[in-house]
């Protein structure tokens, strides 16, 4: 038995601290006061402190983004710095992929490509970047602490002190999640701020876990992703919006839910004071929400609807209103929303009843997808929220009730009671220029091909979707037997596409007297009433109002 | 290229409502349509007409005329319709607008 | 409840072309003349393959508020952006010339005729100006407008009303300019060249045509309020509108040759003055004009609401 001593000779175990000393003492001649560096050694200190081959972050979230850091990288030396390996879980700005055209980085793992998705694709076809995978957001976040930690991570925040502290507020969004996974295994923390101040108004990420602060010569890029203008919601939205209400919010009594971007979501949130109220469903449905601070949440807010939404990020111009109305939003000590996407996501996975969003396309199985042949567009935080989480183990009555409508339960499970997650794709049969949403195939299997792809990206795939809204009427495919009567029910609602005009009459009596189909009639939803005249707010000026002036919309979103 | 007309007649058995005055709906706007229906001795019929930019779509037109004319029993009307690409929903909302205008006005 | 009813609350920048102008004048007065059902359609649009309308994107007719005989053109932006073509000028033109006619006939049957009796015009502005399908016939219709506008002067009022999505732009900048009394709400916009023709002729830098606040504070209704180009700024609402013109339309002719913004000499020197002291003070934005009119908050202005607004504001003055 060999002796034990203090003199360890196994292999060392500290190297990656060991080299992060070393890749910062490359870098020390490059600080200013404290942590700080100027803006004009940005590019040095990138030169010094990543090595080609790395695992580096950009924080590209959905909404905020370091883009100031961004385009520093893209004029670092690429004789040394290349072959990188990006993690990241949004990559829309043009600097984000010109790291590949410029030969900096290699690989990409990410969740979401939005503006840059057709380049995401052509530079796969060409060769230029390797993909790893699409991710899911919290999937992504869940690889940072596994196998895609980053060695670098460049990240932003409104504001540092001189000691590294940050406060990222109003859009926290991923950087507590990317800050921790990289700083604890030894990795480097850049961050870029709005302004260095001495006193923060709160410290959302502690300094000792900041390498570098540099103030970026603009403040960093914000999207208000999430503002629909409700002046441009038309009849045939508020037609579907009422269905919602009526045939599904009110059906199962839904309470917890996420409504993903699309003016449909819109729509519902401005028919509650209205139809809604109309139905008698205040404190029935949508007390708790998981949501980015929606300015169509703001009538239903004001009129009591909504005990909490807790946020994945911000939205520009709400950030007077949502600190104004702390019982509702999670605001911090310092009187500020923090939202934090990892949390969000955690969440809309496990503890909410209900998904409800939108789609490009509907295959006759059910699997959706917002992928068109030429655009990697990834998925974002959708899938983590529209899939029944199988890990849940509390009960509410809109997922027991779900659940046990499954008829083929007892196939799986014999008599033991389960819940299901309430998944649903509100869309109409046909969307811009007349492209059918209810296809044969997705054009997610031409992506795949293009692009190389291992499986078709699928948004949602059809055995977590549980209903589907259209002009024509609710499908409750969650009350269908087997793929054959889903297929039926699917069809049943898909209008004139080519899918809907395979249904047959017959076939479609029946699912409504199954109550697996009900038509606008069958809810008792009188059409000639869907009209904007139902809107709480008809206009983002109504919004202002509703807001008792809080609500400060950016500049593209005023008409006045 | 000059506009597409589509035009056809809808003959149902089962027509039996026929409504009382000419009327106008909707605004010839990107992705919507107007709608015309004047009553018509047609020996019970419906007569269609659709001007639009769009080829393509004529057995469309024709199933969505014919569900509308279906589902409201209409008779002895005549419908012209001029479209700027219109889908389907927003082609049966404003017929089922124009027809309501027609019978309670 | 009546369609007129309904009406009268509707937002005026919501409302069609058609809605407007059966709300403008009294309930169940209004007859279309030239309308959907006499399908007067584009025939160049039709050559083109281009959707056409019915009453050619114009509304024409005659109604009545009160005693007041009340001729209307209302334009709707929703068709191929309110623009002017063949069909709806000759529309508008033929409307105003009847409302000259007509003017010239009732005095010269009925010379007792109160003022309240004789007949106003009014136009509902939603567009940007010529039809570039047909830009000849749609340059010459606003031609015959303007001089017809002549004809019409110290006869028959023209009443501006300008409060929907597209604004008032290009040429029919101008008419709307040669009308006697602007209307506006705050949603409205009024101007010649349009905000992307600037950005593509100046740059950027100039003017950013996707900033719509600055589009708006610099073509917007309270702008327009606060320097002069517009007369009245209203509520978005039909009804709001409705009462402005039922307030002028008894309105002495004379009255409303007070209330124009060019077309005399005094307006002239107005004008110049105004350019002189644009020229002096070289304004980087609407809100320069704003404090220079006296207001000393001017950034409040734009959202503040419409009633505080216009209790507190102060006018330019040249």
């Amino acid at each position: 038995m060999a002796q034990m001593s203090n003199d360890d000779t196994r292999k060392k175990r500290n190297q990656r601290a060991a080299d992060t000393a070393a890749r910062l003492e490359a870098a020390a001649p490059l600080f200013g006061a404290g942590k700080e560096v100027s803006s004009d050694n940005t590019v040095a200190l990138l030169e010094a402190v990543i090595r080609a081959g790395d695992i580096v972050n950009i924080e590209g979230n959905n909404q905020k983004q370091a883009d100031f850091l961004a385009e520093s990288l893209n004029k670092v030396d690429r004789s040394k710095i290349h072959d990188l390996h990006m993690v990241q879980s949004a990559v829309p700005l043009a600097s984000h992929l010109d790291l590949f055209e410029n030969g900096i980085a290699k690989k990409l793992d990410f969740a979401f490509g939005g503006p840059q998705a057709g380049r995401v694709a052509k530079f796969i076809s060409e060769g230029k970047l390797q993909l790893g995978a699409i991710h899911t957001y919290l999937e992504l976040f869940g690889r940072y602490f596994l196998d895609l930690t980053p060695r670098v991570s460049l990240i932003c925040a409104f504001k540092a002190d001189r000691k590294g502290n940050l406060y990222t507020g109003f859009n926290t969004e991923d950087t507590p999640t990317i800050v921790e996974a990289t700083k604890f295994r030894q990795g480097i923390v850049i961050a870029q701020v709005n302004e260095i101040v001495d006193e923060l108004p709160r410290v959302d990420i502690p300094g000792d876990w900041i390498d570098a602060v540099i103030q970026s010569p603009k403040p960093f890029f914000v999207e208000p992703l999430f503002t629909r203008d409700p002046g441009l919601i038309t009849d045939n939205q508020i037609l579907l919006a009422m269905l919602c209400l009526k045939g599904i919010y009110a059906e199962y009594g839904v309470t917890s839910m996420n409504h993903g971007i699309g003016f449909l979501t819109s729509a519902i949130e401005l028919l509650l004071p209205t139809y809604g109220e109309e139905l008698g469903l205040k404190g029935k449905i949508c007390t708790h929400m998981i949501l980015n601070p929606h300015p169509t949440m703001i009538p239903a807010i004001e009129t009591d609807w909504v005990d909490t939404i807790h946020c994945f990020g911000g939205e520009l111009g709400m950030e007077d209103y949502v600190a104004s109305r702390p019982d509702v939003f999670f605001i911090g000590p310092d009187g500020t929303l923090r939202s934090n996407r990892a949390f969000a996501q955690t969440a809309g996975h496990y503890a909410l009843d209900m998904f409800i969003g939108g789609t490009l396309q509907i295959d006759k199985y059910g699997n959706s997808s917002t992928a068109t042949a030429s655009r990697v567009a990834g998925f974002g935080g959708a899938p983590n929220m529209g899939c029944d989480a199988k890990g849940r183990r509390h009960s509410t009555g809109a997922w027991l009730q779900c659940g046990q409508e499954l008829p083929s339960l007892d196939q799986q499970l014999g008599t033991m009671p389960r819940g299901k997650r309430l998944v649903v794709q509100g869309v109409e049969t046909f969307g811009e220029g007349r492209q059918p949403v209810f296809v044969d195939k997705l054009d997610a299997w031409k992506l795949a091909e293009n692009a190389n792809l291992d499986l078709p990206p699928v948004m949602i795939y059809g055995d977590d979707l549980t209903h589907i809204v259209t002009e024509e009427g609710v499908a409750y495919l969650n009350r269908c037997p087997d793929l054959d009567s889903r297929m039926a029910a699917i069809r049943a609602v898909a209008g004139y596409t080519d899918i809907g005009l395979q249904a047959k009459p017959e076939e479609t009596k029946r699912l409504r007297e199954a109550n697996i189909v009900k038509t606008p009639d069958d809810l008792g939803v009188d059409p000639s009433r869907a009209t904007r005249a139902m809107l709480a707010a008809k206009s983002v000026k109504d919004l202002v109002t509703w807001s008792n002036g809080l609500y400060n919309p950016p500049s593209r979103f005023r008409n006045w | 290229m000059a506009l597409h007309t589509v035009e056809f007649d809808i003959k149902l058995n089962t027509g039996t409502i026929t409504i009382d005055v000419p009327t106008h709906t909707g605004v010839v706007g990107s992705s919507d349509m107007e709608v015309l229906m004047e009553p018509k001795d047609l020996e019970g019929g419906v007569s269609v007409r659709i001007v639009t930019p769009v080829t393509g779509f004529d057995d469309l037109w024709k199933r969505v005329l014919d569900k509308f004319v279906n589902e409201t029993a209409l008779s002895d009307t005549r419908i012209e319709i001029n479209d700027n690409n219109a889908t389907p929903a927003v082609v049966l909302l404003r017929l089922r607008q124009a027809f309501s205008q027609a019978t309670t006005d | 409840m009546s369609k007129w009813n309904d009406l009268q609350e509707h937002s005026f920048l919501e409302s069609n072309a058609r809605d407007r102008a059966l709300g403008i004048v009294d309930d169940g007065t209004f007859t279309e003349l030239a309308g959907p059902f006499d399908r007067l359609s584009s025939p160049h649009l039709e050559l083109l393959g281009d959707a056409v309308a019915f009453d050619d994107g114009l509304v024409s007719g005659v109604g009545r508020i009160g005693k007041t005989p009340v001729f209307v053109v209302s334009q709707e932006g929703r068709f191929i952006g309110g623009s002017i073509g063949e069909v709806g000028g000759a529309k508008m033109a033929n409307t105003i010339k009847l409302a000259i006619d007509f003017h010239d006939k009732l005095v010269a049957d009925y010379p007792d005729l109160s003022e309240e009796e004789k007949p106003v015009l009014v136009i509902s502005f939603e567009t940007g100006g010529v039809r570039l399908h047909e830009s000849n016939a749609g340059l010459l219709a606003h031609a015959e407008v303007m001089d017809l506008f002549q004809k019409a002067r110290g006869k028959v009022p023209v009443i501006s009303l300008i409060g929907s999505k597209v604004g008032c732009f290009g040429g029919m900048g101008f008419v709307a300019a040669a009308t006697d009394v602007i209307i506006m709400s705050e949603f409205g916009r009024l101007g010649l060249t349009g905000p992307e023709v600037i950005e593509q002729e100046m740059g950027k830098e100039e003017f950013d045509s996707s900033d719509r606040a600055l589009v708006f504070r610099t073509t917007g209704g309270r702008h327009k309020y606060i320097i002069g180009d517009a007369n009245f700024l209203v509520a978005d609402t039909i009804a709001a509108f409705r009462e402005k013109v039922a307030e002028l339309a008894p309105l002495p002719v004379a009255a409303f040759e007070e209330m124009r913004r060019v077309g005399s000499p005094e307006t002239v020197e107005r004008q110049v003055r105004g350019v002189a002291l644009a020229a002096e003070m070289h304004p980087q934005d609407a809100r320069d004009v704003w404090a220079k009119a006296g207001n000393d908050d001017p950034a409040s202005l734009t959202d503040m609401p419409l009633a505080a607004f216009l209790g507190q504001v102060k006018r330019l003055s040249v």
